[in-house]
């Protein structure tokens, strides 16, 4: 999923403490893999977070909706949940 | 301890070895700082800003904690970081005027804050306490600027064409004085050395090829085959020749906050 300047669209997970569920924070556009996980960490840079994940959106396949940012990674041939 | 005045020449005013390579990193640091700051706002996208603000900010945090590493050398951490001028400034030259483009940007980012992540290393498993204690947090969030770094050094030299011929240039400008800066040449150094402060000269240029040679390479340049540029070199400030400009002094010093200052 690519944004007007080519680059990519990445979703950031992050935790604050060990043991606690990822939680989605936001999302950044960057040119590739290494630039999005630094740009991620940047961004979101007003926690002490203990981890941070970086998933590009076109990754993310929804799976009960099928509207939304990623609407267009609903597997060809269904239709709806 | 603090300056220390040379031959009764009140105008020349050195300090100590440890003192020297401390205010070297610091006012790199600062004036890195204000380089990156340069490029908040028309970097080529709003995440490449806000790095760019984030990496500023990282160098002025690592700034402040080398110059308070100097109070216990005897120094007035307040008349180092706000009475010097732009003549008394330790800064690496490649600092001493902004980055002419982005491709000047990316460059400086891997051949200064490269050299200042191996000088850093090289403080940091030395004998000096505070920089063992001190200087690792530093090196931890320096990986990212070596990531940025990275990331968009490779990216534009393997778009070819102006770009890239400009990053080359931008790099292979630096590198010659920066590497000096680096690896200095001189009595103060060699003592720096001999007292285990600071690895010797092969290990920092090991660790130079190890960290950045293989990035350099991306633009066709042999680190390995530069040497340092040491003309008019200035055992007191440990660089050559030059000075930053007084506009980026004066944002360093804090000239127009001066009525502010709370210290």
């Amino acid at each position: 999923m690519r944004t007007g300047l080519g680059e990519d669209v990445y979703e950031v997970f992050a935790r604050k403490n060990r043991g606690e569920p990822l939680r989605h924070i936001g999302y950044i556009d960057a040119p590739g893999d290494e630039l999005a996980r630094v740009y991620a960490w940047k961004t979101y840079d007003e926690e002490n977070w203990f981890e941070m994940c970086v998933v590009p959106r076109g990754a993310v396949i929804p799976v009960n909706r099928v509207e939304g940012p990623w609407a267009g990674n609903v597997p060809e041939g269904t239709h709806g949940p | 301890m603090g300056w220390e005045r040379a031959g009764g020449d009140s105008r020349a005013m050195t300090p100590a070895p440890l003192a020297r390579h401390i205010l070297s990193l610091a006012d790199t640091k600062r004036l890195l700082g204000i380089r990156y700051s340069d490029w908040l706002l028309g970097s080529p996208s709003i995440e490449t800003g806000i790095a760019a603000s984030s990496m500023s900010q990282d160098e002025w945090g690592h700034a402040r904690l080398l110059y308070a590493m100097l109070k216990r050398l005897g120094f007035d951490p307040f008349e180092v970081e706000h009475e010097r001028p732009a003549a008394r400034y330790y800064s690496a030259p490649a600092l001493d005027r902004p980055f002419s483009d982005w491709a000047h940007f990316v460059a400086a980012v891997v051949v200064v804050d490269g050299a200042l992540s191996v000088a850093l290393e090289s403080f940091a498993s030395g004998n000096f306490a505070l920089a063992r204690s001190r200087v690792p947090k530093m090196l931890a969030e320096e990986a990212y600027h070596r990531r940025f770094g990275t990331a968009w050094f490779t990216r534009l030299a393997a778009a070819g064409g102006e770009g890239a011929a400009r990053l080359r240039d931008s790099a292979g400008a630096m590198l010659p004085t920066t590497l000096a800066w680096l690896l200095p040449a001189d009595d103060a150094h060699d003592a720096l050395v001999a007292d285990g402060n600071v690895w010797p000269e092969d290990r920092v240029r090991d660790q130079c090829s190890r960290l950045l040679g293989g990035t350099l390479a991306t633009a066709g340049i042999d680190l390995d085959a530069v040497e340092p540029a040491r003309d008019g070199w200035d055992p007191e400030r440990r660089r050559g020749s030059g000075a930053p400009g007084e506009e980026a002094v004066e944002r360093a010093r804090g000239d127009r906050n001066r009525d502010l200052f709370v210290e």
